[in-house]
């Protein structure tokens, strides 16, 4: 048996390789953005596999108006005189000094939102039902516009979907593509759930011809394809192509998963995954071996110090690995401002023309310039295949004063950055930073994590082993997770065994709940994990801990179940990974490497570094992706699956 | 250690305290439309850093810190460590009655080296009408009930007699402790953090000073481009049929800017007035938008903008004017002048006028034997721009609360929406025009008392460089035997009522 996970990104398609005997294999593709299906099938065209698992981040790139990737026309039919609920959205503009705002493109235009005689009441009632007749002749209307998908959103579907049902199955004569909001997201609060429906009508066709186009060669080739969903498990391609609205950001929750599951193997309860690459870091928070999730998001939207934007995109209510975004990479430009401050990014070099050492005609200096004049990473990279530049990068980085002190004072403000951003999501959801462990990988996190760590008071760093394509391994390690959900239930344990009936068909191995619950009044929820007993007043119990933890204190109030949502997780079988070999005397090279002063470090190879070896900053633990920077006062210890374990 | 170092890491102190703030508040206002914010305060009363989420507490710190320093210094009060200050009086935090400000000193090593202080708004502060805004209102006494500066926390513990006055006359107590409490806790986190601060860095006033700097600096850097000068403009809030006129001579020079208010109208018996902060916040907001970019909100940009209003006018009125409404509709209109006269020094770069209405409604009566309120802001069109159209359905200037989704509204509240769209038309006509306004309809299942406090009901916001108005606003009640519109006042509707209010669309851009 051998698993192929593919991970198609904007730039490249990256490929991991696991074969029966447990070897890893890497390989990497030039993404083409219009055809994304061609990398794909170029890489696959040269191994051997029996599964393949794919993540991509086709549907975000369609959305941000990706030349080739053109959404089809899409229109909309609502509730008499709510036209333009998914135009105005939450009223709010995105950025509060920016005279230029611009509200997200529309996906349906005006003139192709269609409004119908039908109101359903909150409690369910329906005060009139839905004209048929006139769903009728709009969809003809719709049809000779060239209307190729269409979404319907009536108010109140959550508590009653039978109107909103009737009118999907006038629309399924007419069209091919069909989305109902009920089915998109079955929950209260029109707009988000509008948008949803919108937002699956407008992939649809895309993504399910891109899918099917994978599914025949993989088929044709005896194997199997499945892809990764946005929550962090795996779902199958019928449901993807149904509800390809779970596909979008698939790729980063990888990461998470990956974290996830090594955390599992070790035992490890508390975990905050740190993913640190070229353009971007990115943090997720894993209690008890499962990634936390979220259900706001916004696609294609901005982040502003780890947190999504209120309306900066298209709000989609899926649950999604709760990520935290910061613009800080290897890539990532360090320049002077008007005031005449240092600064580091949000802007970055990426991959092309990247770095001024890597000698690709990158001008402005980068984090890994910084990274390389202080000694952090050595002068060849990529198993030696790269030799970088120092001179051109101390070059770059003279030109905004001291090349040494530019460069170590940009990456205590990159450092800074990326640790409070991490510590204002985490402290925001209740969780104290101090008790996790940082798990860190991606190509330049394990160079940051220990002062990451230390700058957001975490005393314990994990390095997984193969830190620089850690991510793509998170897919092969990932589960089947299918999901379903219902709004106010009457009766929470009864509307759980319902959704698990509805799951099911896929024969899990077994069920997550959660309850969307808050205090009656309020205008959020928080999102409770809810065991084998389902009772009302078993979840307002979790709820009330959860509150207490998060918010400081707890009310004598009733509390509401908003929304009540199941995934049906079967497990798949996992890559094992090898132990360090159980003896050895590596010998370590000496290096002059700048920690608030010049100082010799130790470098070791750390495929060289046997189980239990010790190593006492400062050091440099160097492997063909990435640097693991060990910093005074740091030590290093060997652990078993060759994870690196960290302690200040 | 570099002061950018320093001066993130502030930033950030202010931003977490924000957040614990809000996760333990229990006011809608708070936690959901982020109606609070938190600064970092130096020894000497400048801001070194802030979290604001809202335009509206912009600069009102600014104001209202330099007040209360001013007052206790004056009264020879000492702030001792584990102290805590409070007060709700518009005339000295710099907004209105239910933005309640707290001030707790950060001491290390024994010496005061900061401050942390906090704003939030709380749902009621007291007065004849459910969320104290009141547009009968003529005095700030039928506004609700004024706090003046009190040592909530003495060396830490809470002063009971304080607490009991402030619960027993905020209508929803145990709403108003929590956010209480929230504020208390927030002043405790921010103030660990300074400490952790100078535990890490050693004494950062020298860098805190160069962050001040830097802000003037790069603030200065744009402004210092504009072409100098003095430029004149006015514009008008219509309440109950009267226009009151708000003049501005704005005057640009390399060392900043002087907002004049020289000519503007007399307080009025009426909540319209807008404290000297308010009137500053929002002139800061027109000014900041037009440097546009990365500015940090510090004291160095502050110290670019001054203000002059004459005492007595609408713009910085004498105690006991009501003041409630200034903060929602006459820093709209403060803000709208200041890009009026910024658009004469710099043609070309600032758009027409936004709707310039909070559009607030408040609703409240008694159903199935209980109490209710509600209130919501309704947005409306954006100006016309240089380069493109103005964007419809959106708050603009001094606010950018959310809606309320209509499913969650119609769960809770005896109303049932009728519509909810784009008010089509409704932006001025130009070259590049006005954003469309809202229309939002709802019927009322029982008996209720509506308010609404709003304006741009009379003349519609202006348009640039030939550019059409927009439409003004305009609520009308549809009730057996009759259709009637009304303006900023409070109306009595019978169960079936129908409410429909249309929001302003913006100015138009350029001839049409």
């Amino acid at each position: 048996m051998s698993l192929v996970g593919v991970d198609v990104g904007g730039t490249f398609t990256d490929f991991v390789i696991v074969g029966g005997d447990g070897e890893i294999k890497t390989l990497k593709i030039l993404t083409t953005p219009r055809e994304p299906e061609r990398a794909v099938v170029e890489g696959l065209s040269s191994v051997k596999f029996s599964e393949v698992l794919h993540a991509s981040t086709i549907g975000t790139n369609a959305l941000l108006g990706q030349v080739g990737l053109e959404l089809p026309k899409v229109a909309f039919f609502t509730t008499r005189g709510f036209r333009d609920v998914i135009e105005i959205g939450r009223q709010n503009r995105p950025r509060l000094y920016d005279l230029y705002f611009q509200k997200p493109r529309q996906i349906v235009p005006r003139e192709l939102r269609f409004e119908v005689d039908e109101r359903t009441l909150p409690d369910g009632t329906v005060e009139r039902a839905v004209d048929l007749r006139e769903v009728e002749e709009l969809a003809r209307r719709a049809k000779s516009a060239g209307v190729v998908s269409v979404a319907v959103g009536f108010l109140h579907s959550y508590a009653n979907p039978s109107n909103e049902e009737a009118a999907a199955g006038v629309l399924r004569r007419h069209f091919e593509y069909v989305t109902a909001s009920y089915e998109a997201a079955w929950e209260a609060r029109e707009y988000e759930r509008f948008s949803t429906a919108v937002v699956n009508a407008a992939l649809m066709p895309l993504v399910g011809r891109y899918l099917a186009k994978l599914d025949d060669y993989v088929k044709a080739r005896g194997g199997r394809i499945y892809a990764m969903a946005s929550s962090g498990g795996l779902i199958t391609i019928d449901e993807a192509a149904r509800r390809p609205v779970q596909l979008v950001e698939s790729g980063p929750a990888a990461g998470v998963v990956a974290a996830a599951e090594l955390a599992r193997m070790l035992g490890e309860r508390r975990v905050i995954s740190f993913d640190m690459g070229g353009t971007t870091a990115k943090a997720g928070t894993v209690v008890d071996f499962e990634p936390a999730i979220t259900t706001e998001y916004e696609v294609g939207g901005e982040s502003h110090r780890g947190r999504t934007v209120k309306g900066s995109g298209y709000p989609v209510r899926f649950p999604f690995v709760d990520l935290a975004e910061v613009s800080a990479g290897g890539g990532t430009i360090i320049w002077r401002d008007a005031g005449g401050a240092l600064r580091v990014g949000p802007l970055s070099a990426g991959a092309e023309p990247g770095p001024v050492s890597y000698g690709r005609g990158g001008s402005e200096p980068t984090i890994t310039d910084a990274n390389l004049i202080l000694g952090r990473i050595p002068s060849a990279i990529a198993g030696g295949r790269m030799r970088l530049d120092v001179e051109a990068a101390e070059r770059a980085l003279a030109k905004l004063g001291d090349p040494v002190d530019v460069a170590a004072s940009a990456i205590k403000l990159v450092d800074l950055e990326m640790a409070r951003a991490i510590r204002l999501v985490t402290v925001e959801r209740g969780l104290d930073p101090a008790q996790f462990a940082l798990m860190a990988f991606g190509g330049a996190g394990p160079q940051h994590a220990a002062e990451v760590a230390e700058e957001m008071g975490v005393n314990r760093v994990l390095i997984p082993p193969m830190p620089g394509v850690f991510t793509s391994l998170g897919m092969l390690m990932a589960d089947f997770k299918f999901e379903a959900r219902m709004a106010y239930p009457r009766d929470p344990a009864a509307g759980f065994e319902e959704l698990e009936r509805r799951l099911a068909r896929h024969s899990p191995d077994y069920f997550l709940r959660y309850a969307d619950v808050r205090y009656a009044g309020q205008g959020w929820e928080l999102t409770v994990p809810v065991g084998a007993d389902a009772s009302r007043d078993a979840i307002r119990k979790a709820f009330e801990e959860r509150h207490a933890a998060t918010y400081g204190f707890k009310l004598d109030r009733d509390v509401e179940i908003v929304t009540i949502r199941v995934f049906a997780v079967v497990k798949r079988a996992k890559p094992r990974l090898r132990d360090p070999p159980k003896s050895g005397s590596p010998e370590p090279s000496e290096k002059e490497v700048y920690f608030d002063g010049w100082t010799e470090a130790s470098v070791y190879v750390r495929e060289e570094l046997p189980l239990g070896f010790e190593v006492r900053g400062p050091a440099l633990i160097i492997e063909d992706y990435s640097t693991t920077v060990v910093p005074p006062r740091w030590r290093a210890t060997v652990g078993k699956l060759g994870v690196l374990e960290l302690r200040l | 250690m570099r002061w950018e170092i320093v001066h993130r890491a502030t930033e950030y102190v202010a931003e977490e305290a924000g957040i614990a703030l809000r996760n333990s508040a229990f006011s809608p206002n708070i936690r959901e439309r982020m109606d609070h914010s938190v600064a970092v305060v130096d020894a000497e009363g400048r801001i070194i850093a802030q979290a604001e989420h809202i335009p509206v507490h912009l600069g009102s710190f600014h104001i209202g810190v330099a007040n209360l320093l001013g007052r206790l210094a004056g009264e020879g009060v000492d702030l001792e460590d584990g102290d805590a200050v409070l007060t709700n009086d518009p005339y000295i935090s710099g907004t209105h009655l239910n933005d309640v400000m707290v001030l707790y000193p950060v001491y290390w090593r024994g010496r005061l080296v900061a401050y942390i202080a906090s704003k939030a708004h709380y749902v009621d502060a007291g007065g004849p009408l459910p969320a104290s805004l009141n547009p009968r209102a003529k005095t700030i006494y039928e506004e609700g009930v004024v706090v003046p500066p009190v040592k909530i926390l003495r060396r830490g513990q809470i002063n009971r007699e304080a607490l009991g006055f402030i619960l027993e006359n905020f209508k929803t107590p145990a709403v108003a402790r929590g956010d209480l409490e929230a504020q208390l806790a927030a002043s405790r986190v921010g103030a660990a953090r300074v400490r952790d601060l100078f535990e890490k860095f050693g004494d950062v006033s020298e860098q805190w000073r160069e962050a001040v700097e830097y802000g003037r600096r790069l603030a200065l850097a744009e402004v210092g481009k504009w072409p100098a000068g003095r430029y004149e403009a006015e514009d008008r809030l219509d309440w109950a049929g009267e226009l009151l006129p708000i003049r501005l001579s704005l005057e640009i020079s390399e060392g900043g800017i002087t907002a004049d208010f020289e000519g503007t109208a007399r307080q009025v018996e009426a909540p319209l007035n807008a404290v000297l902060g308010v009137t500053f916040s929002a002139v800061s907001f027109a000014v900041r938008s037009a440097i546009g970019g990365h500015l940090p909100t510090n004291h160095g940009f502050y110290s670019v903008v001054k203000v002059k209003a004459p005492e007595g006018t609408l713009v910085n009125p004498v105690k006991p004017a009501a003041v409630g409404a200034g903060n929602l509709e006459t820093s709209q209109r403060v803000a709208d002048v200041t890009f009026l006269a910024l658009s004469k020094a710099l043609p070309g770069r600032i758009p027409a006028a936004g709707s310039g209405t909070m559009m607030n409604v408040m609703m409240g009566g008694v159903w199935r034997g209980r109490y209710w309120s509600y209130y919501e802001t309704i947005g409306g069109g954006s100006g016309g721009r240089p380069n493109g159209p103005g964007v419809s359905g959106v708050h603009v200037n001094m606010t950018n609360t959310l809606n309320t989704p209509i499913e969650i509204a119609e769960r809770e509240y005896p109303v049932r929406f009728t519509a909810y769209t784009i008010r089509e038309g409704s932006g001025g006509r130009g070259r590049h025009p006005g954003g469309d306004g809202i229309v939002r309809a709802f019927k009322v299942l029982a008996p209720t008392t509506l308010s609404i406090i709003a304006s741009r009901l009379e003349i519609g916001p202006w348009g640039l460089e030939g550019g059409e108005p927009g439409r003004p606003g305009r609520v009308t009640v549809r009730r057996r035997g009759g259709v009637k519109t009304i303006g900023s006042e409070t109306v009595e509707l019978a169960e079936g009522d129908e409410v429909v209010i249309e929001t302003p669309g913006g100015g138009g851009y350029g001839r049409p």
